[in-house]
């Protein structure tokens, strides 16, 4: 049996080092680039969204790699994602690849069935080595976030732009190769201390936009023409509204105990989105409504045809809490110089705006 | 006499505004730009020179437009703007009190919401084209017309034809249906413009606020049967400005100037010199990675002045101006 998973951003690095760490055999497939997209998008319905594409495309790179047994989010929910897994199995068994697909549930008892899996895929592997593993690949998705998060506010000063970038990328790398924890944090101080050394333009108080939306779109860069990177060129400092460690952290063991860190976004929705709508959709109401008076401006990522995000897009405008929101859809159709013009227009729009605050 | 240059290189047209130092429009020029954009710039600048005086000197050049970076990089730009930062600030110059500008271009068409003198929203069409400059005029050429006569017959109907118009290939299909079925041809066009206009509106302007006074931009705008429908379709006065298809080369010279006067630095001005010089443009494939960007090249004898197309900057970095 051998291993493979899409990607979204970063996970695979946690994935992999649980993997290491348990012995299992897996095969990562190449990062995104213009070749998944376009398998992705050959064998594709043309309405599905670009998270299908994407990861259809993972999962046909990684079948060509000889990998056996994909590894797929699934679960129900208002939202298309719950049969995403079986579509992209049956396309992949059309294509005439013989693998099978395992679901990853997020709809409930994800954590049992997280653990489940795992012990599953380890060949029945002892408790006492499952646990250290998960948790070595959680420690390196907390600190692959906690670099971003400082790239984030350094992106938008440092005086050669691109530096911070460049330093991230490294240390993506250097993090993924770490095989214990004193590697794993040294890595993660060092990196932290290079790119707060980074020359800045001390003078200027950035923008700061706030980044919500669907989550794969959010977190994996190839989706949305690394808006956030093209943001930081512009000056700007971007604060995402989800991170992977985060998430997991709560989807998969705060939650089952109860603790719910939707119930405040979810909260503030609430005057304009009374109930879940699939996918990401009340949390994107809800996070317009609390951040409006926290951020210069808020840029909404959506999926071409996204049902639950489409719905929020809707709402957006409506909400007395005033935000400029931006909304980006992203899919293959999607070109830079396009996006660029918006975003440009946007950042004009911001300065604008906080221009006649500071005169009033 | 102190003047600024504006140049918008859009997909269809090519346009140049000069103001002088009261930002009044000393002269302007409107050209197709073919698919040619480095030659129509060369040619606006030739033309420009003919036009100005002697004592008329350039303080700052600004572009804007698709090709705003490409023509930055050939006149040697002071400033590169986007065109709906251009387009709201031109507006602004000539109705203070705007709160909505419409402007419909050849390929793209937006909507500027703007309060008290500030832009707060604004939209551009995203997955279609339908609803602008190009398909007017490809429709105008069906029907063996120009744009011009498009306008004035489409004036003349009296029982307008109702074409679906949510998508330009459904809307041809429709028009020769109609046609087919005997209905009159200025009927049939002017059905075609409140379709387009029902289609910017449901579209571009989903979700805006559309408030009085509205300011009608672009080159769409010399086309009456549109102002018209426009105006019945938003049931209040659409105010056409002067030089409406101008007007994102004006807001470019007008920022341009600002951002000369609070300057320290004289103009990266180039000089009309650069209409005789032989660019030569050329492509290539990177194969750094799997994504096989197309990079596209700007040269002058060999030496590269930009480079860009990428994912990622490999290649805007290496030329480090």
């Amino acid at each position: 049996m051998r291993i493979g998973m899409p990607h979204m951003g970063n996970i695979f690095i946690p994935f992999k080092a649980m993997f290491q760490r348990l012995g299992v055999d897996y095969i990562m497939p190449p990062v995104n680039n213009q070749r998944t997209l376009s398998l992705g998008v050959k064998h594709s319905p043309e309405g599905l969204c670009i998270p299908f594409k994407l990861t259809l495309g993972n999962l046909i790179e990684a079948a060509e790699l000889g990998a056996d047994t994909l590894l797929m989010i699934g679960g129900y929910g208002i939202c298309r994602l719950g049969y995403y897994a079986k579509v992209q199995e049956q396309i992949l068994h059309d294509l005439g690849y013989d693998v099978e697909m395992i679901q990853l549930g997020v709809s409930e008892r994800k954590f049992f069935g997280l653990l489940k899996m795992i012990k599953r895929l380890s060949n029945n592997a002892p408790w006492t080595k499952i646990v250290p593993a998960i948790r070595f690949g959680l420690a390196k998705s907390n600190a692959l976030d906690r670099i971003e998060r400082v790239v984030q506010k350094v992106r938008a000063v440092e005086q050669v732009k691109g530096t911070a970038n460049r330093l991230l990328a490294k240390a993506v790398k250097a993090i993924d190769q770490a095989d214990d924890y004193n590697t794993l944090n040294k890595v993660r101080m060092d990196y932290i201390d290079q790119i707060n050394q980074i020359n800045k333009d001390g003078q200027t108080q950035p923008l700061i936009v706030g980044i919500t939306g669907e989550i794969y779109v959010l977190l994996e860069p190839f989706s949305n023409l690394d808006v956030e990177s093209e943001l930081g060129k512009l000056g700007v400092e971007t604060r995402r509204t989800l991170f992977l460690s985060e998430w997991t952290k709560f989807s998969f063991f705060l939650n089952s105990l109860g603790l719910n860190e939707k119930a405040r976004i979810h909260k503030a929705a609430l005057p304009y989105l009374k109930r879940d709508v699939g996918g990401d959709g009340w949390e994107s109401v809800g996070e317009k409504v609390l951040y409006a008076k926290e951020y210069d401006g808020l840029i909404h990522l959506a999926p071409f045809t996204c049902m639950p995000e489409i719905i929020a897009q809707n709402i957006m405008p409506a909400t007395k809490e005033n935000i400029p929101v931006l909304t980006i859809l992203c899919d293959e159709q999607m070109a830079k110089p396009g996006m660029l013009t918006r975003l440009e227009a946007f950042v004009d729009l911001m300065e604008w705006k906080r221009r006649a605050q500071k005169n009033h | 006499m102190k003047t600024y240059l504006g140049i918008d290189v859009g997909s269809v047209t090519t346009k140049f505004a000069v103001l002088d130092e009261n930002n009044e429009l000393v002269t302007n020029i409107y050209l197709p730009t073919q698919g040619k954009p480095i030659e129509m710039v060369q040619q606006g600048l030739k033309q420009i020179k003919q036009q100005l005086s002697n004592g008329a000197d350039i303080c700052g050049v600004a572009t804007t437009g698709s090709a705003r970076y490409l023509a930055g990089v050939i006149v040697g730009a002071d400033l590169v703007k986007n065109e709906i930062t251009s387009q709201a600030v031109a507006a602004l110059q000539y109705i203070p009190q705007v709160q909505t500008v419409i402007e419909i271009g050849g390929q793209d068409s937006k909507i500027i919401i703007i309060r008290d003198g500030i832009v707060t929203d604004f939209g551009m069409n995203t997955v279609c084209a339908a609803g602008t400059g190009s398909f007017l005029d490809h429709q105008a050429l069906r029907l063996n017309m120009n744009i011009e006569e498009l306008s004035r017959r489409a004036l003349d109907s009296q029982t307008p034809v109702r074409i679906a118009g949510r998508c330009t290939v459904f809307a041809e299909s429709d028009m020769v249906h109609k046609q087919q079925m005997g209905h009159r041809t200025e009927d049939i066009l002017y059905g075609l413009c409140q379709a387009l206009v029902r289609n910017y509106l449901n579209n571009v302007g989903m979700g805006k606020d559309i408030q009085p006074p509205i300011v009608f931009q672009g080159g769409v705008a010399f086309n009456q049967a549109i102002v018209k429908a426009l105006r019945e379709e938003l049931n209040n006065e659409i105010i056409v400005p002067p030089h409406h298809e101008v007007m994102g080369a004006i807001g470019a010279a007008l920022l341009v100037h600002e951002e000369m006067v609070n300057s320290q630095n004289g103009s990266k001005f180039k000089g009309f010199e650069v209409s005789e010089i032989k660019y030569h443009t050329s492509s290539f494939e990177c194969k750094a990675c799997p994504n096989l960007c197309e990079i596209a090249q700007l040269s002058i004898n060999g030496q590269v002045l930009a480079q860009w197309g990428g994912r990622c900057d490999l290649w805007e970095r290496s030329q480090s101006r």
